[in-house]
């Protein structure tokens, strides 16, 4: 499979703050991937590297083989983008705001945008300034999708949304890659959106790319294992593939990156204590990993 | 037709256990339990994609362990069907794997709520006792 988005080493520098630090990331075609970060973590400014809005420092940035900072016409018509707060033409209706999006594009599906504004009940003939916010986002969503590109980006895109628009929101993103190949890159901080409808999560901490890989794998490998030593001093456990441990006289917590039956085993020996192994979710996972 | 699948898997994605696995255990619990019978067709991936709303990659995974398990069968144009020899899935095992589910379900639980394992253990004799007595 082709990888449709190949970041190596990317650099990203504001003065002498490092927004994004070696960023590399490779989507094959179809993935449904989501970029989870704390607030501030660069995932913004990923993005805008990504798409050739914000030019790297160092590295390389390719979208369909095409460096991000000279995309092609034909690239550039194979993604669909909706950043996060931004409020085209307020004095536009929203009929004419659609319209005229379209005229950018060689082929245009109105018969899709028009099924998303009797979906969500948008009201076309309302100027752009008075939506609100849930509103334009799902405005902005339309205006993404109306030329059916093969790649798309989201940033933040649920964030202003109330659960059931939410909701509606992700049966959209499942609709999109069921009809036809499509590959989509979300940055979200909902982990519950995430693992419904992503198949990969990227966490993104600090300007670094702390953790890549596919949620199920990602479940199954990451555990949280408690030790019950009743008869004494729990001996050293090591710190090989431990993200977090916590230690208080006979009991033991330790959350392990790459857990697995035979591991529970060997832990067992060594310690000689009762061991209790935990599955984590999406959240639990991002949260120890941001302790 | 699009709410069917509802009726056969409940997914709760915010679980620690993978949703592919949620549904590939929900099937072999449920040849067990009598609620797919031998000869039935599993709803489609795309069905069970729609309704609970999540990725079809997930559910086709789920189906894919499943036909490699051989629990399930792939018959070409119609889809994923319970053999019809299903019966000799060692109803047995797959009664103790539920009953460990649900008891794994009751420790999570119980640890959130701070209770050690005796008072655990202790309300599940009273319980015992009481549904006994009834």
């Amino acid at each position: 499979m082709r990888n449709i988005i190949h970041l190596q080493d990317v650099r990203k520098a504001y003065g002498r703050k490092v927004i994004l630090d070696r960023v590399s990331l490779d989507v094959p075609e179809g993935m449904v991937i989501g970029l989870l970060g704390k607030n501030g973590a660069g995932k913004t400014t990923l993005l805008k590297c990504l798409l050739g809005l914000f030019k790297v420092d160092a590295g390389k940035s390719l979208v369909f083989g095409d460096d991000s900072w000279h995309l092609s016409a034909g690239v550039k018509a194979s993604i669909g983008y909706v950043p996060q707060g931004y409020r085209p033409y307020p004095w536009l209706q929203a009929g004419w705001l659609i319209e005229y999006t379209a005229s950018f594009y060689p082929q245009w599906n109105s018969a899709l945008t028009a099924k998303l504004v009797k979906d969500w009940g948008l009201d076309l003939g309302a100027r752009v300034d008075t939506f609100s916010e849930g509103e334009l986002q799902k405005l902005l969503i339309i205006l993404a999708l109306g030329h059916e590109p093969k790649l798309l980006v989201f940033d933040e895109p649920v964030a202003s949304l109330d659960p059931v628009a939410r909701r509606e929101f992700l049966k959209m993103i499942l609709d999109v890659v069921s009809e036809r190949p499509c590959t989509i890159l979300f940055s979200t901080h909902i982990t519950s959106d995430l693992e419904r409808v992503a198949d990969t999560v990227a966490v993104l901490r600090a300007g670094r790319l702390d953790l890549c890989g596919g949620i199920d794998v990602l479940k199954e490998s990451v555990k949280r294992i408690r030790f019950h030593c009743p008869a004494g001093v729990l001996p050293v456990l090591g710190d090989e593939g431990v993200i977090n441990s916590y230690v208080s006289g006979q009991q033991a917590i330790l959350t392990v990156r790459d857990y697995s039956d035979a591991r529970r085993v060997s832990l067992e020996k060594i310690s000689g204590a009762r061991v209790e192994v935990e599955d984590l979710n999406l959240e639990e996972i991002f949260l120890e990993m941001n302790r | 037709m699009d709410n069917n699948a509802r009726l056969y898997f409940q997914i709760s994605p915010a679980s620690g256990v993978p949703i592919y696995r949620q549904i590939y255990d929900q099937v072999k619990i449920g040849i067990a339990m009598g609620k797919f019978v031998a000869g039935e067709f599993l709803p489609s991936i795309r069905d069970v994609s729609k309704s609970l709303e999540v990725n079809p990659m997930t559910v086709s995974k789920a189906y894919s362990s499943l036909e490699k398990s051989g629990i399930i069968e792939f018959v070409r144009g119609q889809g994923m069907r319970i053999p019809v020899k299903a019966e000799g899935a060692a109803p047995v095992d797959v009664h103790q794997e539920r009953l460990t589910l649900l008891i794994k379900e009751v420790i999570n639980s119980a640890q959130q709520l701070s209770l050690d394992e005796e008072s655990v253990v202790q309300k599940l004799r009273a319980i015992w006792e009481d549904v006994h007595h009834a």
